[in-house]
Order: C-alpha cells, then sequence, then structure tokens
C-alpha cells in the first residue's frame, strides 16, 4: 500500500496460519484468540463446529438486518409502483375491481418483499464476507488444501493492530497447533 | 460428546409429587365435571346453541391434539435428533386423542341441530318440491315485476293445479326466496351421495379408529422404549410415520369438511382442510412451548435449553406465517371470483348476522398474523422466555377465536354466550385429565431414545 514505486517485487508478512488436528484442538485455540483480543482473524475447518461461534466470539450477523432493509424495500418499492400505476397514472378497471384495491396487491407486495430480502441475504452476504475476491495470500500454503479435507486452520491477519508475528507464533504453539507458518504477499508497485 | 451422563442420572424427569403439576390431571378432571355440568343444563335450555358451542370445543381441543401428532410423526419422519427431548411432550398431547371417541357422542346425537343437509326437505322451503312449481314461481314473480298492475292478465297462470304458485303470485318475494330455497336444495341434494348419515358417521367412525390407533400405537411404541431402550423401537417409528401422515393428512381433512365445511353445505373450499391443519400445528406448537416452558426449571430442567425453544419458535414462526399465506388464499380467490356459492362465507361472517361478526373478521388478520408476525420475528425473541410466551399465549388465544370464527356464524350472529365457555370447560377439562394423567405417570423426555445424548447437546449453528 505504502510501498513506493519500485521495480523489484517486495514481500511483506500478510498472516500466520496454525494447523490444527481435531475439531477440540481448533475450538480450544479460537477461544485463546478470542480472550488474546485479536480482531482479523478467522478459523477454517471441514465442516461447521457446533459451539465456534462462541468460541471465536463472533456477535451476531448483520446479515438479518440487511434481510429486514430488503423486505422492507421491497414492500414499498411495490406498493409505490402499483400506488404509481393502478392508482394514479393509468387506472383501468380489471375483472370488476377498484382499480387501486389492497386484496389484489398482496401477492405482488408479498413477491417483491422476498426477492429483496433474497437479493439483500445473498449479496448482504457477499459484501459482509468481503466477496468476490479474486486471491487471498492465505492460498500461498499448500498445508491449507486440507482444509476442505480433514486438518483444521486458524489465521491471524497482519493488519490486526495487535499483531507481532512472534508472539502470535507463540500463541498457537502454546494452543496445541501442529504445524505454524507466516505467508507473505506481495507489495505490487 | 455424550460421555457426559452424570447430569442424565440424577434427573429421571418425572413430575415430583408435590409440584404444581402433580395432580394436575385431577383438577383438569374437576374443570371438566364442573363444565360438562354446565353444558348440561345448557342443553336443556339450548340445545341448538349447545350443539354450536360444544363443536367449536371439541374441534379446537381435537385440532390440538391432531397438531400434536402431526409434530410427532414429522419427527420421525425427519428422523430428527434435535427435537427428541421435546417430543414426549408433544406425544402426551397426542395420547389423549382416544378420549375423542367418547366426546364425540353428544355431536353425534345432535347432528341435526348442525347440519343442515341432514333435515329432510327443510331446505326446500314452501313445499315446492319438482321443477314444474318452481318455474311457474319464477314464472309469476317476473311477470309480477313486469307488469305489477296487469296480475290479472295471468290469472290463467294462477289457476294452474299448485297452491303453491298462487301463493307466489301474489307474494312475490316469497316466491324469490322459495325459488331459492329449491335452488338450496338441489344443490344438496346433489351432495347427498357424500352428505348422508350412514355415510357421514362410517367416516367419523373411521377417523376416530385411526387418530386412536395412531396415538396409542406411537405413544406405546415410545413408552416401551423408556424401559427396553430398543433401538429397534426408534426404526419402527421411522418406518411407519409416513403412512402416519398420509393418514393424518386424510383424515384432518376430510374431519374438517365434515364437521366445519359441511355446517354450510352449498359452500365449498378445496384449500379449506389445509387451512385447518396449519392453525392445529399452531396450537400444538404454542401449547409445546408453554407447557414445557412451565416444567423447564423442575422436571424438565437441563433437556430443554433455549436452542430448542428457539427452533419450536422457529417452527411456530413459520407454520403461523404458512396460516396466513393459505388464510388469505382462500380469501382472495373467493375475493377475485365473486360468485355467489363461494362469496357465503365471508358473505356470513361480514354483512349477514347483522354484521355482528365485522370485528372478529378484521381482528383476525391483525392479531393472528401482522402481531405475531413481528412479535416472533426477531432471533432475539424466539430466544427469550418471556418473547415466546407471549407469542405462544397469543397465537393459541387468537386460534380459540378462529375456530369461534369459523363454526358460530353458522349458528347466527356474534353474541358470546355462557355456554361456549361452559363446553370450552367440559371438553377441554376431560382432554386434558387424560393428557396430565399420562404426564404424571411417564418420564417427560424419552428416556431411551438412543439420540437423547444428541438433544440434550443441540445446538443452533
Amino acid at each position: 500500500m505504502s510501498a513506493a514505486s519500485k521495480t523489484e517485487p517486495k514481500k511483506r508478512v500478510a498472516l500466520v496460519l496454525a494447523q490444527f488436528e481435531t475439531a477440540a484442538d481448533v475450538i480450544h485455540a479460537a477461544a485463546k484468540v478470542r480472550d488474546a483480543g485479536y480482531n482479523c482473524w478467522d478459523t477454517h475447518t471441514p465442516f461447521p463446529i457446533h459451539g465456534m461461534d462462541k468460541a471465536m466470539g463472533l456477535p451476531d450477523s448483520r446479515v438479518g438486518w440487511l434481510v429486514l432493509g430488503g423486505a422492507l424495500t421491497g414492500l414499498t418499492a411495490g406498493f409505490a409502483m402499483m400506488w404509481w400505476m393502478n392508482g394514479v397514472d393509468y387506472p383501468t378497471v380489471v375483472g370488476g375491481k377498484p382499480p387501486f384495491t389492497t386484496p389484489s396487491m398482496v401477492p405482488v407486495l408479498f413477491e417483491l418483499t422476498v426477492l429483496f430480502s433474497s437479493f439483500a441475504a445473498v449479496f448482504g452476504m457477499f459484501g459482509l464476507n468481503k466477496l468476490p475476491r479474486h486471491h487471498h495470500p492465505i492460498f500461498e500454503s499448500d498445508r491449507f488444501r486440507s482444509a476442505t479435507d480433514d486438518k483444521f486452520f486458524i489465521s491471524i491477519e497482519a493488519e490486526d493492530p495487535k499483531f507481532n508475528a512472534d508472539k502470535v507464533r507463540s500463541l498457537f504453539e502454546g494452543a496445541n497447533a501442529k504445524h505454524v507458518e507466516v505467508l507473505e504477499e506481495e507489495v505490487e508497485a | 460428546m455424550s460421555a457426559d451422563k452424570s447430569t442424565d442420572a440424577s434427573n429421571d424427569y418425572r413430575i415430583k409429587p408435590g409440584s404444581g403439576w402433580s395432580g394436575a390431571w385431577k383438577k383438569a378432571a374437576a374443570v371438566g365435571v364442573f363444565g360438562f355440568a354446565l353444558a348440561g343444563f345448557g342443553f336443556t335450555q339450548d340445545a341448538k346453541r349447545f350443539a354450536f358451542s360444544y363443536l367449536f370445543a371439541f374441534f379446537f381441543f381435537l385440532s390440538l391434539a391432531l397438531g400434536a401428532l402431526f409434530f410427532v410423526v414429522v419427527q420421525h419422519l425427519t428422523k430428527a435428533g434435535w427435537s427428541v427431548t421435546v417430543r414426549r411432550t408433544a406425544e402426551f398431547f397426542m395420547a389423549g386423542l382416544p378420549a375423542f371417541a367418547v366426546l364425540i357422542i353428544p355431536l353425534i346425537a345432535l347432528m341435526a341441530q348442525l347440519f343442515p343437509w341432514l333435515a329432510p326437505h327443510a331446505a326446500a322451503g314452501h313445499g315446492a318440491s319438482t321443477h314444474a312449481e318452481i318455474a311457474l314461481i319464477r314464472e309469476a314473480h317476473a311477470a309480477d315485476l313486469h307488469a305489477p298492475q296487469a296480475a290479472d292478465s295471468h290469472a290463467p297462470r294462477k289457476a294452474g293445479p299448485s297452491v303453491v304458485a298462487r301463493v307466489a303470485a301474489r307474494d312475490p318475494e316469497a316466491a324469490l326466496e322459495a325459488a331459492k330455497a329449491h335452488e338450496h336444495a338441489k344443490l344438496i341434494e346433489g351432495k347427498k351421495s357424500y352428505l348422508n348419515k350412514p355415510f357421514f358417521l362410517a367416516r367419523n367412525a373411521f377417523y376416530i379408529v385411526v387418530w386412536a390407533a395412531l396415538a396409542y400405537w406411537f405413544f406405546k411404541n415410545s413408552t416401551d422404549q423408556d424401559r427396553t431402550k430398543s433401538r429397534q423401537a426408534t426404526v419402527n417409528a421411522q418406518t411407519w410415520s409416513p403412512l402416519a401422515l398420509a393418514l393424518f393428512a386424510l383424515t384432518l381433512t376430510f374431519a374438517s369438511v365434515d364437521w366445519l365445511m359441511s355446517l354450510n353445505p352449498t359452500w365449498f373450499s378445496t384449500i379449506f382442510g389445509v387451512q385447518v391443519f396449519a392453525g392445529s400445528v399452531v396450537s400444538a406448537l404454542a401449547v409445546l412451548i408453554l407447557v414445557t416452558m412451565s416444567l423447564r426449571d423442575t422436571t424438565l430442567k437441563g433437556a430443554i435449553n433455549v436452542e430448542h425453544y428457539h427452533d419450536i419458535g422457529k417452527l411456530l414462526f413459520g407454520f403461523n406465517c404458512f396460516w396466513a399465506y393459505i388464510s388469505f388464499s382462500q380469501f382472495f380467490l373467493i375475493w377475485y371470483a365473486n360468485i355467489p356459492e363461494e362469496l357465503a362465507y365471508f358473505h356470513m361472517r361480514w354483512s349477514e348476522n347483522g354484521g355482528t361478526w365485522q370485528g372478529v373478521t378484521a381482528a383476525l388478520p391483525i392479531l393472528h398474523f401482522a402481531i405475531p408476525f413481528w412479535l416472533l420475528l426477531s432471533r432475539n425473541v424466539k430466544r427469550n422466555a418471556a418473547g415466546l410466551v407471549l407469542g405462544s399465549v397469543l397465537l393459541l388465544v387468537v386460534q380459540v377465536l378462529e375456530m369461534y370464527w369459523n363454526i358460530l356464524p353458522n349458528f347466527g350472529p356474534f353474541a358470546p354466550h355462557w355456554l361456549d365457555l361452559a363446553c370450552f370447560l367440559g371438553v377441554g377439562g376431560a382432554y386434558l385429565a387424560v393428557v396430565f394423567h399420562r404426564m404424571e405417570n411417564f418420564p417427560l423426555v424419552p428416556v431411551g431414545d438412543p439420540r437423547l445424548a444428541r438433544a440434550l447437546h443441540f445446538e443452533n449453528a
């Protein structure tokens, strides 16, 4: 980020990755990382582990609020659309019903509420997960491939204000980590 | 994860003598006896009102028991592990089903008070019973409308053999009524192959036998497992649950057509059974929450935690939305098509009966959907005991109101009667006495279920 323009690629520490052998180990280690006060870190496991949210000290997901916002937007947009089209701009009697009437609006309101909620849920999830993203230095590790198979990982990123590679390493080693590695990323000109 | 059994051993999940629930069945039975005594007196005063009030009470508690049966069967069908600790409470409410074999007797005895299709020719009105006669009445009526002062010129028509036709010519209002009544009678005549007493009784015998058999079998299978700890019992329950669910769906649908829809035999709605089903599951889930909540610090301590309540809360919320979806669908199609024979249902609950049902009709979408929707939407409310109890109480009360609103407009204007309460206490007391008696004699958690440990440590991901 702060790098001046140079021809030679410069590297810097991106994160520290620790590998654990069991779900129990990783959950205990996560609790230790949480208690050490880190913010920019994550766990990577082949399957969801019950109790991990608590061990990581994660707050409730904010997706719910985004969905609520999406729902209310869809409801309001649908109502405004029908009010303008059927009620003001071009009132048409269909099936002997008043042009702008509640019951016939309900299915449209319902569908638009669901549609906007789904958009909010999917794109909100992408946004909160900082996706899509082309690359992450964690994939520099060959060991990390088994995160989708039978190994458990915790990574602490260098951008964490408390980050100190040596302290992180000793924290992991004290938490029964099988293997700890420091991963670097290129600082581009 | 399931290694720690020390907490299980210290709790046998039975109701302790001296606790509030001990002897509850006797209190329920006393309420039932009191209710029946009062209702019996009411019957001597107004047999017709008694019949409608009793049907309301009967069907509410029946739908509650059937909702509990549904919950139990679905847990087996989906091989659910999380719900093992709450399943037994639903099983108790399901186990009260055989009581309805006895509770149905007054309704069978008073069928003639309830169903217009039972009264022979009652709907035919004014004695008009042949097509020729009805044609005459209509003709006379039309003539009268077009040339009221020239009635004399139609003397030859009035001189026909039918007294009815002559009366009709003098009184066109009555003639129109007679014509309507005749059409009505014709419609009912067309439904005679289904709506007749022997077939009705046979169908109800079938429902009662199916419900009692399902309740008995699933209850016995589960309580026997408490002793035997047999894994085979769980497998058996899972094997039979699809058939049980199919039988449940058919019997509940046909029973609601028979007992509720046929109160107004010319009206029909193909979604009606689904609506009753949605309501029955809402009542059952609300009761499940309230009963387990009242036991969570005593008998069920450690067995049911916030994770279970969160899940039952989600089901309650979901099924209530389902109820709203189905109810609105029924209303929407009827409103859109605007056909008199379909509209009759809402006409009876809005304009007819002096408009007295309008308040209840307007309150239902608000109390049964809008308020509980916003109340139970939040995860935090579903995980909060007070919030969940509030939602459950509201939905249970409103479910009673909906059943009342479904049945009583067929009797007349909205005018709550002490017989409604008496019958509610009588039927409810009797049914709950059976349920509470079961509760006192069995552990409140299926202690023999192989997935018990998993359910005890259940967590929402």
